[in-house]
């Protein structure tokens, strides 16, 4: 192409960002992926701004946002498990997404799916990419700080196990639950608190149950018999709700094949399946594979690095009330770490066998790290296309599926998992509006803006004084929707259907369809078949096959951005 | 020292600058966070020490080297907005660092030039602007019902507008002629609201003929034919 062609393609996309054909690299990873479409037409796309066509009569019709929406983002490009990757704009009415498609007037434009009112709030989305909220199903709320940062990294619905600063790994106490769930209302996120299934009978179950819980907590800290387990699976068969299992690592009582055993078929989400976060060593890994055992990772071994294994002894002691004095609690710690089963674990998401990706967060695992960590995990395995201009498109290895796959860890999936998908987890017409902008440039690693509800509720905030709004120092931080009565009310409360609980200005909404979900429904993933540990040398084999990977001693989306 | 927010801002910057420095002193190459505050600092000090505005642009863009930076992070020095305080008063100074950087973290490659439509229906105009000012028309404005001191054939125009990119627009500067392109406005052609001429379907029956009786009785000059 001419110097003039070139400068010509430059122009047009800082100004309307990627179109139909482009690849766009997320961030500074080696993944590069394909427009799919773009529902733009050319030379009507909607643009708002001085001189620009997004006015009245022209590109705004001049109705109520009933017959429009609240609010647009227009013509950004959406990554997501359910839409693909293509470029559209996103409607919302009453905190819900509306419409996805074409935007504008149809007064004046063809083919509009969006219908942009005069009153319209107009988000541009050229050059960002959205994404649905991320889902954290794995947090220890330790700190209330850490709803910050999981808003400040793309989340916007967090499970809870407790809310600290104490050891709980789930809440039993209906009283303590209220307290919770009142003191989550502040933050623009949907949380839903895990009970703890700590019970050889039902009675604190029931409590638990009663106090609003979204799902329960099995954790060998607490108790991961046979008798709890199965008691809990009983109680979710009969109340639809999910259950999260940390499972016996000491092997006290049981085999991994036990615990299977004694799940028998049920749904289970099976938490930090790679064993480093605990459960039964060493070979915990092979819970993953299965119909009904919904497996997930926690981010510290993700994209696995020539540091993950010495990180991990000392957060294990720290995590779970042990004593570094003491060998025994030393040598039960060693027993959680090992390369040989981090390194398969990365492999097994990459093949689409592990569904889930999370936090761990202030129990081993860091809050605001996980779509960073996905990401980063995903990067390993790509291709690096080489887009010099002298590439032939249709020679272009793209990372389209793998970076679906990606998403699908953080949003969908999890959300199935839960029996939240009814309200959340994909950018879809009829759930709520909990949308994340990121900038190419910074995808996954730090976002633009998070949407809760249709509201700009967190993102990236400057100088309070300047004449505009991007001075420095920027920082990611509350807007308007994390103020007043609105964090409440943009966020809900993950609760069953049993619960007595109310929670002051907040939605509560039972999860369902918890105990119906299994692995083969996992979007981008659904891979089941037979993952084996050798006991001793901790090799790993699926299907017969060893899988593994090799450390990386970079990892993408971090030391660029991160001071 | 009664600090205002914006003060204390100030401070965060910096903060991060004197990290940055001391991380640039052991030699280390700089990432996005580090090089934006040492840009920012610089410009903030640089206002401090009286510098002009241009002066402490100029001193924001040299501050830190491409060959200081981490691979990719000079592509991510666009726009980089601070506020000093000059002896004059507070004022914006946006940097755009002027290296650049073959690892664009987010770039977008495009293979073949950028996609046209190449229309039909195109009718050209002569437009002679009467007025003592230059006169702008947006790009998807309805053109028969801009600037009563545009002298074009009104009637031509009836339903269209420009044929230039969305969000362009062509000046007429006062007293001159210029010639333009317009193409049929598109959806359900239907005009509500610019200056009350159609309000409604432009297709309708009489329509045209009522926006131009309109036209004419309100003194949207004319150079059409009748």
């Amino acid at each position: 192409m001419t110097p003039d062609e070139l400068r010509e393609i430059d122009q047009d996309i800082a100004v309307h960002g990627a179109r139909a054909g482009d690849f766009v690299r997320l961030g500074d990873t080696d993944l590069v992926v394909r427009v799919e479409s773009d529902d733009r037409q050319i030379g009507n796309e909607l643009q708002i701004g001085f001189g620009k066509n997004a006015r009245d009569g022209i590109g705004m019709r001049s109705v109520r946002s009933d017959e429009s929406c609240d609010v647009v983002i227009t013509n950004v490009l959406v990554i997501d498990a359910l839409q693909g990757i293509r470029v559209t704009s996103i409607g919302i009415r009453n905190g819900r997404i509306s419409a996805i498609g074409r935007s504008g007037n149809p007064d004046t434009m063809d083919n509009i799916d969006v219908i942009v009112g005069s009153g319209t709030v107009i988000i541009p989305g050229e050059g960002l990419i959205a994404t649905a909220g991320g889902i954290d199903s794995h947090v220890h709320a330790m700190s209330p700080r850490v709803c910050d940062a999981a808003l400040s990294s793309g989340v916007t619905t967090l499970i809870a196990q407790e809310f600290g600063p104490f050891w709980g790994v789930g809440v039993g106490s209906s009283w303590a639950l209220q307290h919770g769930h009142n003191s989550f209302a502040s933050w623009p996120l949907n949380v839903g608190i895990l009970g703890r299934a700590a019970g050889s009978t039902t009675a604190p179950l029931f409590e638990a149950l009663e106090g609003g819980v979204c799902g329960f907590k099995i954790h060998e800290d607490t108790g991961a018999h046979p008798r709890t387990l199965d008691t809990a699976l009983t109680f979710a068969d009969e109340h639809d709700i999910a259950i999260a299992l940390h499972t016996d690592g000491l092997n006290e009582m049981m085999n991994v094949d036990d615990t299977i055993n004694v799940i028998a078929g049920r749904a289970v989400h099976a938490y930090h399946v790679e064993g480093c976060g605990g459960g039964h060593a060493p070979d915990v890994l092979r819970m993953a594979g299965h119909d009904n055992i919904l497996a997930s990772s926690t981010n510290p071994t993700l994209a696995y690095g020539v540091n993950a294994a010495d990180e991990h002894i000392a957060m294990i002691i720290s995590a779970h009330g042990m004593n570094p004095e003491l060998p025994s609690d030393v040598e039960i710690a060693r027993r959680r770490v090992r390369n040989a089963t981090m390194a398969a674990e990365n492999r097994l998401h990459d093949m689409g066998v592990i569904p889930v990706t999370s936090s761990d967060a202030l129990g081993m695992g860091r809050a605001d790290d996980t779509w960073r960590k996905t990401f980063a995990m995903a990067s390993m395995f790509a291709d690096r296309a080489i887009l010099d201009g002298t590439v032939e498109a249709d020679k272009v290895v793209t990372s389209n599926e793998r970076v679906l796959r990606h998403v699908a860890k953080i949003t969908i999936n999890p959300a199935l998992v839960h029996g939240l998908s009814h309200e959340v987890g994909a950018i879809k017409e009829g759930l709520l509006a909990d949308i994340v902008l990121w900038p190419y440039k910074s995808f996954a690693s730090k976002p633009n803006m998070v949407i809760k509800g249709g509201i700009p509720s967190w993102g990236v905030v400057g100088d309070p004084g300047a004449t505009v709004a991007n001075a420095q120092p920027l920082v990611i931080g509350p807007q308007f929707g994390a103020f007043g009565v609105a964090p409440a009310d943009l966020g809900v409360h993950f609760t069953n259907s049993a619960s007595t609980v109310t929670v002051a200005g907040r939605r509560s909404v039972p999860v369902k369809n918890t105990r119906t979900v299994r692995g083969h429904q996992m979007l981008h993933h659904g891979v089941l078949g037979e993952v084996n540990v050798d006991p001793t040398g901790h090799t790993v084999t699926f299907n017969g096959e060893i899988v593994t990977s090799d450390p990386i001693s970079t990892s993408s989306l971090t030391r660029t951005y991160l001071l | 020292m009664e600090l205002t927010p914006s003060e204390q801002d100030r401070l965060l910057i910096f903060t991060a600058a004197q990290l940055a420095q001391s991380r640039r002193d052991r030699g280390l190459k700089l990432n996005h966070p580090e090089a934006v505050a040492l840009i920012c600092h610089a410009v903030i000090e640089a206002a401090r020490d009286g510098a002009s505005h241009s002066q402490a642009l100029a001193i924001g863009q040299s501050v830190v080297r491409s060959d200081e930076l981490l691979p990719g992070v000079a592509s991510m020095l666009f726009g980089v907005a601070v506020e000093a305080v000059f002896d004059d008063g507070r004022r914006l100074v946006v940097v755009d660092f002027p290296g650049s950087d073959t690892d664009v973290p987010g770039q977008v490659t495009r293979l073949s030039s950028s996609p046209t439509v190449t229309p039909s229906d195109v009718v050209t105009l002569d437009v002679h602007n009467d007025s003592s000012v230059q006169i702008s028309v947006t790009t998807h404005m309805h053109f028969f019902e801009v600037n009563p001191r545009l002298r074009f054939d009104r009637e031509k125009a009836y339903g269209r507008h420009l044929n230039i990119p969305a969000g362009e627009h062509v000046d007429f500067p006062a007293g001159s002629t210029v010639s333009v392109k317009l193409l049929p406005i598109t959806g359900e052609r239907v005009m509500i609201g610019f200056a009350g001429l159609v309000d409604g379907s432009l297709d309708a029956p009489g329509a045209k003929a009522q926006a131009m009786e309109k036209a004419k009785k309100l003194g949207y000059l004319d150079g059409g034919a009748s």
